[in-house]
């Protein structure tokens, strides 16, 4: 009935998305691939989408109900599609649900502000389950602890070390995303040789459900606003709800955060949430090295100022070895640019 | 004949189903459905799609639905050419 046109946004209609976004109450942020629906001179819709994440997406309120979100939504999947991405999330808020459900879409977890649904061949069960298999744990009762090891510290090594004396057995995920300065492959292997002597602790990938941009898209990026509450809850629930059960979790250790804000209101989230799905938390102090807390920060800002004494009270020598190795310069020269 | 590479046909649209077919690694015919009518014809939809597999001789192929409530034709349709995009 309209001839309305779905394409890519051009460079000079980012404006008018923009507007049409602040109107919904959403921004335009990281996003590697926009769409518009445009009759006439208007644009009545976009969507789009960065990695795995469909997000920023908004049809103009005169022209709700005509299968317009349909059509958007559609041309996003088949991009992501040609892009060899068939496995999505969208963050939405409740009222748009069912017009994700009406595309196959599966609610992973719907709280208060945020919901969050998968899509194409992406299966939370099968892929906890999946995980669970390819870890080779048994069904004992387990400690876990969520790390990024951005890099591997003595601060990581101690909380690890404590979980493991305590625990029967205990599962480390390393934050898969790979948004940080050191490349996940570092930051999981330096992690398992760092502990391949505590024999009761396994290290794995955290996959797409633990601390990822599906999941917690806000901890990649340090901004602190109310949406980070939203996903702190939502990243503790799918936490608890999927993962706890599987693999038969029932304490979650997590070191204290005197420095970022978000870390901070992430664990807040988890002390508050876990123990529902009856996952103790326990808060294990930092230790501190002549006076300063053992961090990765801490640790990143010695290896930018090329302080490489220093760095030696704050890191095993695994990663010290690996820092000093040929194989580190592209992330050194990374560090050294960051502002 | 052989699944060799991911493919897709279809839409969301109502009355249509989007189907991707892909190598199934564990072997044998895996089918993953989504349907809006799944409690009265889930069983008679992936029916479909399993006689449209055996029709081609394939007996490894991993598959995932989301129906919009689509007619017999249209899912044998469906399937019959993301498998030939497959191919």
């Amino acid at each position: 009935m309209y001839d309305v046109l779905i394409r890519r946004a051009e460079y000079e209609e980012f404006d008018d998305v923009k507007r049409l976004l602040a109107d919904n109450d959403l921004t335009l942020e990281d996003a590697e691939y926009t769409a518009i629906a445009k009759l006439n001179e208007d644009i009545i819709g976009t969507c789009s989408f960065s990695g795995k994440i469909i997000k920023c997406f908004a049809v103009r309120e005169d022209y709700k109900g005509e299968g317009l979100s349909l059509k958007l939504v559609t041309h996003i999947i088949d991009e992501m599609f040609e892009r060899g991405i068939y496995e999505y999330f969208v963050f939405t808020k409740p009222e748009n649900i069912n017009i994700f459900k009406s595309m196959g879409f599966k609610i992973v977890h719907s709280a208060y502000k945020v919901c969050l649904l998968e899509g194409g061949k992406s299966d939370i069960n099968k892929s906890i389950d999946e995980m669970f298999k390819k870890s080779g744990l048994g069904y004992e009762k387990k400690s876990a602890l969520v790390m990024n090891c951005n890099p591997f510290t003595l601060g990581h090594r101690y909380i690890i070390e404590k979980a493991s004396k305590e625990s029967e057995s205990v599962v480390v995920f390393i934050v898969k995303e790979d948004k940080s300065v050191f490349p996940f492959d570092i930051r999981y292997s330096l992690v398992k040789e760092g502990v391949s002597d505590l024999k009761n602790v396994k290290v794995i990938s955290g996959g797409d459900y633990i601390i990822s941009s599906a999941t917690f898209p806000s901890y990649f990026i340090k901004q602190l606003d109310d949406r980070i509450d939203a996903y702190t809850n939502l990243d503790a629930h799918i936490f608890g709800k999927y993962i706890a059960p599987v693999f038969n979790i029932v304490k979650r250790y997590v070191g204290t955060e005197p420095f970022c804000k978000v870390t901070e209101k992430y664990n807040n989230a988890l002390l508050k949430i876990l123990p529902s799905y009856n996952v103790e938390v326990e808060l294990v102090e930092r230790i501190k090295n002549s006076g300063n807390i053992v961090s990765a920060s801490f640790v990143r800002n010695l290896i930018k100022k090329g302080d490489f004494n220093s760095i030696r009270n704050f890191i095993p020598d695994v990663t010290f070895n690996y820092l000093v190795s040929e194989k580190a310069k592209g992330v050194i020269e990374r560090i050294e640019n960051e502002k | 004949m052989e699944i060799k590479r991911i493919a897709k046909c279809g839409t969301f649209e109502s009355n249509d189903i989007y189907v991707i077919v892909e190598p199934n690694s564990d072997g044998g015919v895996e089918i993953n459905l989504e349907s809006i009518v799944m409690k009265q014809f889930g069983e008679q939809i992936k029916k479909t799609i399993d006689e449209t597999v055996k029709s081609f001789g394939i007996k490894s192929i991993k598959i995932t639905a989301k129906d919009r409530g689509a007619l017999d034709y249209t899912i044998k349709s469906r399937v019959e050419t993301a498998i030939k995009r497959a191919l």
